[in-house]
């Protein structure tokens, strides 16, 4: 697959372990030990008790499209357009909303509440983002 | 609250602009000397009298090429001012004037100047196109670096879920956001200083472009080069000023996720600024009598319509339907300058300020809304939010 035109993200601390697994295919947001709610993007602090005890806990999905937008625009030279970017949410992890690029199907056909899987593509600078699947 | 808000202890004394076009060939630092000097003079003030400035957003902070032009500097030697008060401020203060009518009610400058200047229109034109968010920089930080390298390159792209989510949460439709672009359009005609005057219909706004559904060509607000500066006074200098505009009350609330992505309902943005605004003040949303609400989307109107208390939640799109409502005459005339839709984007409320002040003088020309005495001006929503009521003095 040819990585999408993009940007790349700065890598940080608190960051670097998301875009580690992301490179193996796998989505992780924070988990806290102390009360075992879930953060993302990751912070280095759970956002709901405060605790600094982070560890990770893998999202394996699938999820839900809580809004989206298909981009037509050519922002930067050698964009492809359309294409499809989804806010997805997941039953079992409150609190988690991760944006990501939608394949699977027509860009036109994304809707709020579509089921998607997890999925990555190569992405900008060498990375791999989120790229969900179309049921 | 105890005692009367600090803000009645400030007065807008000055709103005062550079040519604005979609391109002026000047640089940002001529262009934000022509503003101050301007708006100085607004307030019947000389710059000696000056001794508070601010420059918005502070330098650095710039992720679009064009954004922020006048360092705060440069502009303090030009105009050689001696200042007991400045600031860079940061692009999360809820509106401009914000910070220098604090620093004047706790009588760190009677005269605070705070001014934002842009080159956003030559730096589009000089990029072959809109750019990208973060064009500037070779990695996006930040907020920006969940969004960016995913395809949301742009404030368009990440503004438009919010659209995408109200229209199916309200069941609000294009054919009825149309009429915010339309109206304004017309008001547009009436302003010499519009960038945009040739008529618009709904016609022509569902047959545009889309740049990132559901938002077209004429839900974005035009990038154009252009300063603006306003003069925030000591209340107590009135005597001293030509034509005083009273900040009934101000503020600002985020209570959400400050991420585009991640604030928790979409459908709702701006409601908790809206309730501290009215905290504030005895005044009612059936005061006022002209509204300049932050549009650097069409969405950030409905949003404000809504968060205000204008019409109830899920209400903007019958509210603005058929354009009678927000037309001059009108029960509330919004954004009457054509707003950033067609009037350029000024960014941060600065050209809405500036038409608030405008009108409650009663010198909109022939935009005038007749008998203006309260106003209220807003300033984006969601991650960065403010609204303030502006009376006459």
């Amino acid at each position: 697959m040819t990585a999408v035109v993009g940007i790349p993200p700065a890598i940080t601390e608190e960051t670097q372990p998301f875009w580690d697994a992301a490179a193996e295919g796998r989505l992780v947001v924070e988990h806290c030990d102390a009360c075992g709610a879930e953060s993302f993007p990751p912070r280095g602090i759970c956002r709901t008790c405060r605790s600094r005890d982070t560890g990770w806990v893998e999202v394996s999905g699938p999820g839900t499209v809580y809004s989206f937008t298909v981009n037509h625009q050519r922002w930067l030279p050698d964009l492809e357009v359309p294409y499809a970017v989804v806010l997805v949410e997941f039953p079992d992890h409150p609190g988690v909303r991760v944006a990501g690029r939608l394949r699977g199907g027509a860009p036109d056909d994304v809707a709020i509440g579509m089921v998607v899987d997890v999925g990555f593509e190569p992405g900008p600078g060498g990375t791999s983002i989120p790229s969900f699947l179309a049921r | 609250m105890h005692g009367a808000p600090a803000e009645h202890r400030a007065v807008i004394s000055g709103v005062g602009q550079s040519a604005v076009a979609r391109r002026v060939d000047r640089s940002g630092l001529q262009l934000t000397i022509d503003a101050i000097l301007a708006a100085v003079a607004d307030a019947g003030l000389d710059l000696d009298d000056v001794d508070g400035l601010a420059m918005f957003p502070g330098g650095g902070s710039a992720n679009l090429p064009g954004y922020a032009n006048g360092n705060l500097y440069e502009v303090q030697d030009a105009l050689r001012l001696r200042t007991t008060w400045r600031q860079g401020q940061v692009e999360g203060m809820s509106l401009p004037f914000y910070g220098p009518a604090l620093a004047v009610a706790a009588g760190q400058a009677r005269h605070a100047v705070v001014y934002r200047t842009v080159k956003e229109g030559s730096a589009a034109r000089d990029a072959g196109g809109r750019p990208a968010y973060g064009a500037t920089k070779p990695v996006a930080e930040g907020p920006l670096a969940w969004l960016l390298p995913v395809g949301l390159l742009s404030p368009v792209c990440q503004v438009a879920p919010y659209a995408t989510r109200y229209m199916h949460d309200f069941g609000v439709t294009r054919e009825q956001l149309a009429w915010i672009p339309v109206v304004q359009r017309r008001h547009a005609g009436r302003n010499p200083g519009a960038v945009y005057r040739d008529p618009l219909t709904v016609d022509d706004y569902l047959g545009a472009r889309m740049i990132s559904t559901p938002m077209c060509l004429y839900d974005c607000d035009v990038p154009v080069d252009g300063a603006t500066a306003i003069v925030v006074s000591a209340a107590d200098a009135a005597a001293d000023l030509r034509a005083p505009v009273r900040i009934e009350a101000m503020a600002g609330v985020v209570d959400g996720r400050p991420s585009w992505e991640q604030w928790e309902d979409m459908s709702r943005v701006g409601h908790a600024t809206g309730a501290a605004l009215w905290a504030r003040t005895g005044l009612r949303p059936a005061d006022v009598d002209v509204a300049q609400l932050y549009d650097g989307f069409t969405i950030e109107v409905a949003w404000w319509l809504e968060a205000l208390g204008f019409c109830g939640a899920g209400e903007a799109g019958a509210f603005v339907e058929g354009g009678g409502r927000i037309d001059l005459g009108g029960e509330l005339p919004l954004n009457t300058w054509g707003g950033q839709l067609s009037g350029g984007r000024l960014h941060a409320a600065f050209g809405h300020t500036a038409e608030a002040v405008r009108q409650l003088r009663g010198e909109a020309g022939e935009r005038q809304v007749a008998g203006a005495e309260v106003a209220v001006v807003s300033n984006v929503g969601g991650i960065e939010a403010g609204a303030a009521v502006l009376t006459t003095y």
